[in-house]
């Protein structure tokens, strides 16, 4: 080893052996002590939260179930089936299968727009590279973390899914808060 | 569903009755029955194994002769995964081995491909790095000491312990998006600058944890419980350990102050101003003070990263590595031609290989990364920490009593998931 630490080591202070003389005085006194710590955490008060009854709101930038966009003007699907989100998802777990926009069936902005698009959730890992990679922001992280299902199939999310608002809300809190 | 015992059996059932376990050695009984060697399994679930991990215990009496440790339960194959994956996808997909220590899986993965890309990493990032970094450790010492005091009856240490680490976490939340598994370190810097009113929730941490830590002196360090069952105990000498390639807290506890921060400085630990604790004996007791003591140098890195914060960008600006910024997408070509090229094939990396090493709360953690020049390393191979330190537990543990070795694992602290990768 080419390295001496100098002063910049702390030698941690050694306790004394137990038993012997003081382990009869810390059997009482160090006990003591230690219930100061338990008994001053009953002036605290719980810090318990009755989850589902209760939820915590999540930050801002919280990455929870996925959500696609419309435009709010036209209503047309933003997502216009490039692909991109898929090519960038470390787990492989979205599909997007394109199809061409015709006039009387416009359902994107683009030339293009998304047939299929799925996310398979049992396999995401939520690291919001998608979002990252969606030049269109057609999608996003949104902040539903209940996402529980009965059947692996339940946990593959469709378009429709993704398209429509959460059934509720997470609380949102604040940047500052 | 009938059992059928006649059924020929299966190729898997042959397979597993070919593995013979090692014979333990037999040792010389006598008629006497106390002396009689019994084998013992002890978990892989077992609350005191603190993961996946099994050992296979050969004790007599109540006195550990022989230990073997058996992992690979939670073997995940992220190594592999790696090198199919381009450098930019690998980062969230490494984080995940050792799940307490995500933020230094990123960090020695980002570290060793920016080496061989020799990209400068802004000052900014640098810190912001070092300030998740230290909270990072004090997280995993958290869930240490909880889970340690655990095992030695502490109920209420546990509570205490997740109390605060969820502080840690909700601040992660905040500036990452994500409680665990951050994926926030990135090649070149960080993913985001840390949000509005953050720094002022991070100062009310950083104010009331050694007050905390005090409280938790207060419960453990002098009590004669503890003392009895930590100091003293499963003491192992600085040689054996060297030998054994065991580094970080454990290694520490000995005396031997070999820290990585200090020893090889790198993302500007220099700047700052901190102490190594170190022990003297190596027994349990030590490696519990060391632990402890290591939660306040964090604290006080952490205080002066935030006071030093450096303005300025906390990515880089090279186009080649860095993804373009969001608002340039929709004015300039070539922005988006870049954000095309990246997300798709991502960077490519100049051939040759690296070894990047840094102080993880478990000891040196490294990244190995040979490239081969194109956009996906051609391997890489992680030195973690828990795995190397696991080879002490049998000379540490030998000749000791069962109720010992639950203690001495628990102050060895194993992740698995680091251990299995
Ligand atoms: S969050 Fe990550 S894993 Fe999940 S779909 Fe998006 S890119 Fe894939
Ligand atoms: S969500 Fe974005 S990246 Fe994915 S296919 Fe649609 S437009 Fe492309």
């Amino acid at each position: 080893m080419s390295w001496t630490p100098g002063d910049e080591m702390l030698v941690v202070q050694r306790a004394s052996p137990p038993g012997a003389a003081g382990g009869t005085y810390r059997a009482f006194g160090e006990t003591l002590r230690g219930l100061k710590t338990t008994m001053s955490r009953l002036v605290e008060g719980p810090k318990t939260i009755s989850y589902p009854e209760e939820k915590v709101p999540v930050y801002p930038r919280f990455r929870g179930r996925h959500r696609l966009h419309r435009f709010e003007d036209t209503g047309l699907e933003k997502c216009v089936g490039c692909s991109l989100c898929a090519a960038a998802c470390p787990a492989d777990c979205i599909r997007v299968v394109a199809a061409e926009n015709t006039p009387e069936n416009r359902v994107s902005a683009g030339e293009r727009y998304a047939a299929v698009y799925e996310i398979n959730l049992a396999r995401c890992i939520f690291c919001g590279y998608c979002e990252v990679a969606c030049p269109f922001d057609a999608i996003t992280m949104g902040h539903d973390y209940e996402m529980s299902a009965y059947n692996r199939t339940d946990l593959i999310f469709t378009k429709e899914m993704l398209l429509d608002e959460p059934l509720e809300r997470t609380p949102l809190r604040g940047e500052g808060e | 569903m009938s059992t059928d015992v006649t059924r020929p059996a299966s190729e898997y059932r042959r397979m597993e009755e070919s593995i013979t376990m090692a014979p333990l050695e037999p040792v010389e009984t006598g008629d006497d029955v106390n002396h009689e060697l019994l084998t013992l399994n002890m978990g892989p679930h077992h609350p005191a194994t603190h993961g996946v991990l099994r050992l296979l215990i050969t004790l007599e009496g109540e006195i550990v002769r022989d230990l073997k440790p058996i992992i690979g339960y939670v073997h995940t194959g992220i190594e592999k995964t790696a090198e199919d994956k381009s450098y930019w996808k690998a980062i969230p997909v490494v984080e995940r081995m050792d799940y307490l220590a995500y933020f230094f899986n990123a960090y020695a993965f980002c570290g060793a491909t920016e080496t061989l890309l020799e990209v400068e990493v802004p000052p900014r990032a640098q810190y912001l790095r070092v300030i998740h970094l230290e909270l990072n450790r004090i997280m995993s010492h958290l869930v240490w000491l909880g889970t340690s005091a655990l095992d030695l009856g502490a109920m209420s240490m546990f509570w205490y312990c997740f109390r605060d680490r969820e502080l840690i976490l909700d601040l992660f939340e905040q500036s990452t998006g994500q409680r665990m598994h951050t994926r926030y370190i990135q090649v070149g810097g960080v993913a985001e600058d840390i949000p509005r009113g953050w720094a002022s929730k991070l100062k009310q941490f950083t104010d009331q944890m050694p007050s905390r830590v005090d409280q938790y002196k207060d419960l453990l360090a002098n009590n004669e419980i503890v003392l009895q069952r930590l100091r003293g105990v499963c003491p192992l000498a600085e040689e054996e350990l060297l030998k054994l390639g065991v580094t970080g807290p454990l290694l520490r506890a000995t005396g031997n102050p070999w820290d990585l921060r200090k020893a090889t400085p790198y993302c500007s630990y220099d700047h700052f101003d901190f102490k190594i604790p170190v022990g003297t004996e190596g027994d349990n007791w030590d490696r519990f003070a060391v632990r402890v003591a290591e939660i306040y140098e964090s604290v006080k890195i952490i205080e002066q990263a935030m006071d030093g914060l450096p303005e300025g960008a906390w990515m880089t600006d090279d186009r080649k590595v860095a993804l373009p910024p969001r608002h340039e997408l929709a004015t300039s070509m070539e922005a988006l031609i870049h954000h095309f090229k990246l997300v798709t094939e991502g960077f490519r990396v100049p051939p040759g290989e690296v070894y990047f090493p840094i102080e993880s709360p478990r000891g040196e953690l490294a990244c190995f990364v040979r490239s081969d020049g194109s956009s996906k390393p051609a391997r890489v191979h992680m030195r973690d920490p828990s795995f190397v330190n696991l080879q002490a537990t049998a000379p540490m543990t030998e000749g000791s009593y069962i109720a010992d070795l639950i203690a001495t694992l628990a102050m060895l602290d194993p992740v698995l998931g680091g251990i299995d990768r």
